[in-house]
């Protein structure tokens, strides 16, 4: 029996620490496993036992990279549990926040993680010798995206803004006015990456994913909207369980979440873009026809350009709300605390981020459960590896190797995000 | 009288809150009210990348920035990168955190980089959430400022010896 192992211990340019883990036996792939190795973090069980308010600040500490995407999914389950809407020009500034976050997280990944692969260079610091003029442009988008999160959350990195009902405080129109001059620019240095990151070589490599996503009746959206799939699933995000679950394999601390008709499914830019495309503005979808993208895209190594087009978006949209601001009266809406349970789901730069809360009468929370994007596309990806190395199973294993973790970072995973759990057994004698 | 020929940013890197890794903003935030001209202090308490299509403003850059622990709280390295690299100052599997000495290689790539880069690294030995500064890395601000402060003034001139220095000997006096 001929059996070929394959390993990447380390994968680079992704978030955590994460390993594949890739078995070939009589030509043919018998087992891929993304094997995520970072240790649990228990943000679950710190947050039992915690005020309400706690709430978005500790749960924005699961990640550097997309805090709001917690602190939104947080706020909304809480709104939901106390029986409180967030309306008006409080939900337009989340909407804002969210925007700053998917600029500087897609810009980050566009240009310096993903970028490379496609050009052939192990990373971006040498890719930028031969392409300044696109890193620069990447580096321009991101501080905008920046400037975004330090004037609306008070500051860049683990913003600390947010609360449940709104913000600490609201920003004046004066305060937004300096942020719409740079997003004016930040679109078009979002535009020029689309354009270049449109003429990659593409792998012709597609796949049948189903795409999950929120769907909202408007809007492109950020954080609402009823849980679809392109397969038929149309649910309140409350009634994730009876869609999904999440299993834990022996190999990796991060649990994996699965469909329960089917499998694997997918979150994320290509899953947003396809369930969504109709909810873009019409310059939008003319631009994404312009690269040569349709309405649905399945090929995991063009969601380069998709993040790209959100990026687009997003710009977009932050000037729209800062042109259309008016300070609300107060900067949050009172909550008054009871028992219940909370649902959030919100559209991560890297997919829906699931929340679940119950509250003690005055707020304490009782139990927390929460389901980042990764851990939902992990399955996805561990098929994408056993594709793409089915599709070169006659190529030196050095070539598969880089294809494959090239296949990764497709996905922008998080790993520190999707580390979440260790059953500890203890055997004593 | 020194003759201003050059401008000279310096940038405090690090987080106020987070004990010894506000040591870089203390620093600049001490030598605010005494620049020649044409230099200008800046706080950098996020990311660092957005640093780097600011560089290339300036003729000159000094640094100052917190080191990991390694046994030495206080101790201050000066690194002048006409003559030297920057080892990587903090281990890190992030790739979505990124440090100084990945900036400055990106701004060098970039040619965004000035002729001049100095960097100024401090040992911290505790970064809790809204700690102070530890008293020795507290004790190396004066010492710290008084050599960014002779730095800058011969930036701004036009000259400045190369060297690199450790000057942990003096602060244990």
């Amino acid at each position: 029996m001929a059996t070929r192992t394959l390993r990447v211990d380390a994968i680079a340019r992704v978030e955590g620490e994460g390993a594949l883990d890739l078995d070939i036996r009589d030509g043919r792939v018998a087992s891929a496993r993304l094997r995520i190795f970072e240790p649990p973090r228990f943000f679950e069980a710190i947050l039992r036992g915690r005020g309400h308010e706690e709430a978005p600040d500790i749960a924005a500490r699961i990640c550097g990279i997309c805090p709001i995407a917690y602190q939104m999914s947080a706020v909304h389950a809480i709104e939901q549990a106390f029986g409180a809407r967030v309306e008006g020009p409080l939900r337009q500034l989340r909407r804002l926040i969210y925007c700053g976050e998917w600029i500087e997280s897609h810009a980050l990944h566009i240009v310096l993680l993903h970028a490379p692969d496609f050009l052939g260079f192990e990373d971006g610091i040498r890719m930028a010798r031969d392409h300044g003029d696109r890193v620069r442009a990447g580096l321009a988008l991101k501080k905008a995206g920046n400037e975004i999160m330090r004037v609306l959350g008070g500051r860049e990195i683990h913003p600390v803004n947010v609360r449940p009902g709104g913000f600490h405080r609201v920003p004046t129109r004066a305060e937004l006015e300096p942020l719409a001059t740079q997003l004016v620019e930040a679109r078009a240095h979002a535009v020029d990456l689309l354009r270049w990151v449109a003429t990659f070589p593409f792998p012709e490599f597609e796949r049948d994913y189903e795409f999950v996503g929120l769907r909202h009746p408007d809007e492109y959206p950020f954080n609402e909207g009823r849980l679809v799939s392109n397969r038929g699933i149309d649910i309140d995000i409350a009634d994730f369980d009876r869609e999904f679950e999440e299993r834990q394999v022996e190999y990796s601390t991060a649990l994996q979440a699965v469909t329960r008709r089917g499998g694997a499914y997918l979150v994320g830019p290509l899953a947003r873009y396809a369930l969504n495309f109709d909810r873009l503005p019409a310059s939008i979808q003319d631009l994404s026809r312009d690269c040569g993208l349709g309405p649905v895209c399945r090929n995991p190594f063009r969601s380069i350009i998709v993040r790209s087009i959100e990026a687009v978006y997003a710009c977009e949209e932050a000037l729209r709300i800062i042109q259309d601001y008016e300070p609300p009266e107060l900067a949050a809406v009172p909550l008054t605390p009871r028992a219940g349970t909370g649902y959030g789901c919100t559209e991560a730069p890297r997919g829906i981020c699931w929340h679940r809360y119950e509250f003690e009468a005055d707020g304490t929370i009782r139990a927390a459960r929460i389901v980042p994007p990764t851990s939902q596309n992990q399955a996805s990806i561990e098929a994408d590896m056993a594709a793409i190395a089915t599709s070169l199973l006659d190529r030196p294993d050095e070539i598969l190797r880089e294809r494959c973790e090239q296949g990764i970072r497709n996905h922008d995973p998080c790993i520190s995000c999707a580390t979440h759990f260790l059953t500890l057994n203890v055997h004593r004698k | 009288m020194i003759r201003i020929e050059h401008s000279v940013g310096i940038i405090g890197i690090g987080n106020p809150d987070r004990g010894d890794d506000g040591i870089g903003l203390r620093v600049v935030a001490d030598l605010a009210a005494r620049l020649p001209q044409r230099c200008k202090v800046m706080a950098c308490s996020g990311d660092v990348l957005s640093l780097v299509n600011e560089w290339r403003h300036w003729d000159a850059v000094v640094c100052v920035d917190a080191a990991e622990p390694d046994g030495r709280p206080g101790r201050i390295r000066r690194f002048d990168l006409a003559v030297t690299r920057l080892p990587v100052l903090r281990s890190s599997v992030s790739s979505h955190a990124v440090g100084l000495s990945e900036a400055i290689a990106l701004a060098k790539a970039l040619h965004c980089l000035p002729p001049r880069v100095i960097v100024y690294a401090v040992e911290g030995s505790q970064f809790g959430l809204g700690a102070g500064l530890s008293p020795k890395v507290e004790r190396a601000i004066a010492r710290v400022a008084a050599r960014v402060d002779e730095d800058i003034r011969l930036l701004a001139s036009g000259s400045s010896d190369h060297h690199n220095e450790f000057l942990h000997e003096s602060l244990q006096r």
